[in-house]
């Protein structure tokens, strides 16, 4: 075997291999470019809380209830708060009109999932849209709610918002942490128009450059199950943000490598690497041998798009809110790394 | 589909780890049973190699040695050491070409499955779903498991029973087969190694996954379309399953079965292929009459 021309074939495989993937219709790309901004808040303005994934009580959820209504904001408690079966918050059929008739009512001008776990691509296709598209409006989550965040990017062109749910909510809030307060205000921020800009820590892994693009991402393993589905978030020309937690390396390299083989990678505008709490192997012996960074970087080595380590977004109490769907614009300087929302 | 030549006597198989690592006393059972099935075996470096990670070898290593058995005339067959993980970094590097004009038997499961689906998706080649070295280590190779291997390689037709079980569909279906992990074949999703699933019949297995991980998979298996069209259904082993700490309520079977509702064709649980000892040896791309009825199951290979 000609082990020279072998390697070398192996150095450039990054760039040359094509894109696998469908190309959008241009109905699609109209979709993609012009997302709908629902209206923001006003004072009085109602949001419903539900629960389309894991089940929580009432009481859970009041430190969000007070919160909210401390914005000057009414809250409705939908009909899965308090429901239970097993670890869902009501069957699919309760979890289902719950959302529905919160997406139905007009008075209702956002909708707050209570916390995440799994269980929203069980109702997905049984939720019927027709009405948030008239009407839209606001929807807040992240986690197993990407499964929502990624099918109304990729099938209705409406923004929403990825954030801390119910259950991150600070019981007392006179204790809280700074970083507590702040990443629950961001949401406040959010749905009142608030133009929005992070900042990410320094990170000497991170590529340099700036990029603008429509913002999609959430929960990385979430995104991975949903390829070949209609709910499938296509990436071209977009800045991806993903964050995960309890996955093993080599579970977060496959994912990658979906995302790669699937195509997602190849024409970002840039990527936001969020937190990931890695699950440790339970066999030292059984050593990855490679970190999340090299992880990452050995698939997108091919491309010159900026990318970030460590953004403040995650299953972490440093996870800001963010704008789904709407356009922004990612600074990576050695100095400084900014996400900035173009309004 | 192409189907390789079966194997002849003094034909040579080789062994490679293209995943994990290995040690070679757990693969020399096999080693020393398939030069009694009356073939020579080619060890690769890969297998017992100085790796000190989770890996039997870098990735240019394992992929060197897989490109070196795939072009090799001489070796008629590459048996996988093991699984693991790590097939799917080394596959969009491998070099089909020798293989196409020239195909062989690619043996394995588990992380193989990425293999097993490249090659049905890409080339149309028949490959060997079966158990691997391990499997023959502390008397295995006697079992008919093992045995399956050597009468596949050998070109026998194969005729598989299995129990009946209640949530089974009855019906009758003839077709090519394709399958393997559950989680390999929905991580394959949308890349250029994703199985075509349909008027097939597909099987699946998996092993260590919580229930919520294997509904969310099947779910994505439903929501990409690969149940819409199926001939029909064979559902092997789920082994060592986790529940969340908050139950999901159903066990595996009920949960697959629940999802299969809206489906007419023949579906059977509990079929031997797994990543327990029952692992019937079965040909991706091979063409199989499954025939499901209330007290019986039957996979008779065409």
């Amino acid at each position: 075997m000609n082990r020279k021309s072998f390697v070398s074939s192996l150095l450039i495989a990054g760039t040359g291999l094509p894109a696998f993937g469908r190309q959008p219709s241009d109905e699609e790309k109209d979709l993609e470019a012009n997302s709908i901004i629902p209206h923001y808040l006003k004072e009085g303005d109602t949001i419903g809380i539900t629960s389309p994934a894991g089940y929580i009580t009432e009481r859970e959820i009041q430190p969000a209830i007070l919160q909210i209504q401390s914005w000057g904001l009414r809250v409705k408690i939908g009909s899965s708060i308090g429901k239970r079966d097993y670890t869902f918050g009501g069957t699919d059929e309760e979890r289902r009109t719950d959302f529905q008739q919160l997406l139905d009512d007009p008075t209702v001008k956002a909708i707050l999932c209570a916390r995440g776990g799994y269980g929203f691509v069980r109702l997905i296709d049984q939720l019927d849209f027709s009405a948030l598209k008239s009407h839209p409006k606001w929807i807040i989550g992240f986690s197993d709610i990407t499964v929502l965040h990624a099918h109304l990017n990729r099938t209705i062109g409406i923004a929403s918002i990825h954030s801390k749910m119910c259950n991150s909510f600070p019981d007392d809030w006179s204790k809280a942490e700074p970083i507590q307060i702040e990443t629950i205000l961001s949401i406040r921020d959010a749905l009142k128009g608030k133009r929005m800009q992070y900042n990410a820590p320094l990170n000497e892994k991170n590529r340099f450059g700036v990029a603008e693009g429509m913002l999609v991402g959430g929960n990385l393993k979430t995104l991975e199950s949903l390829a070949g589905s209609k709910s499938d978030l296509r990436t071209t020309n977009k800045i991806l943000f993903v964050e995960d937690t309890g996955e093993y390396l080599y579970s977060i390299d496959r994912m990658f490598w979906n995302l790669k083989r699937s195509g997602k990678l190849d024409q970002l505008a840039g990527l936001i690497v969020g937190g990931f709490k890695i699950k440790a192997s339970e066999d030292a012996a059984e050593e990855f041998g490679k970190n999340l960074y090299e992880i990452v970087m050995e698939k997108i080595s091919g491309y010159k798009y900026p990318v970030c380590f460590d953004f403040p977004v995650g299953h972490q109490k440093n996870n800001f809110a963010l704008k789904c769907g709407v356009s922004h614009r990612l600074q990576v300087t050695k100095n400084e790394t900014t996400l900035t929302e173009i309004q | 589909m192409k189907t390789p030549p079966y194997l002849q006597k003094g034909d040579i198989i080789g062994i490679t780890c293209p995943a994990g690592y290995m040690a070679k006393e757990k693969a020399q059972s096999c080693i020393t049973v398939l030069q009694q099935w009356g073939y020579e075996v080619l060890v690769g470096k890969t297998l017992g190699s100085k790796s000190k990670t989770y890996f039997s070898g870098t990735d240019e290593e394992r992929l060197i040695e897989f490109q070196a058995m795939l072009d090799a005339p001489e070796v008629k067959a590459i048996l996988c050491g093991r699984g693991g993980y790590g097939v799917g970094r080394i596959i969009d590097h491998l070099d089909f070409t020798a293989f196409k004009k020239n195909p062989k038997w690619i043996i394995g499961f588990s992380d193989i499955t990425i293999l097993h689906a490249h090659i049905n998706r890409n080339f149309k080649i028949a490959t060997l779903h079966s158990s691997m070295a391990a499997a023959f280590n502390d008397g295995g190779y006697k079992n008919k498991y093992v045995q399956s291997i050597k009468a596949a390689l050998e070109g026998a037709k194969a005729s598989y029973t299995c129990k009946p079980h209640s949530l089974n569909h009855t019906g009758k279906a003839k077709a090519e087969l394709v399958g393997g992990n559950l989680a390999l074949i929905a991580h394959l999703i949308g890349s250029k190694s994703d199985y075509q699933t349909k008027g097939k019949i597909l099987f699946l297995e998996d092993v260590g996954e919580q229930h919520y991980n294997i509904d969310r998979m099947m779910h994505q298996l439903k929501r990409s379309g690969k149940l819409n069209d199926l001939a029909a259904l064979i559902i092997g082993g789920f082994t060592d399953m986790q529940d969340t700490e908050r139950s999901f309520g159903k066990n595996v079977y009920q949960l697959i079965h629940e999802l299969l509702s809206d489906y007419k064709y023949p579906v059977c649980f509990g079929f031997p292929v797994s990543h327990g000892k029952e692992n019937l040896a079965l040909k991706v791309g091979g063409s199989y009459q499954l025939t499901v009825t209330s007290d019986a199951v039957a996979l008779i290979e065409q």
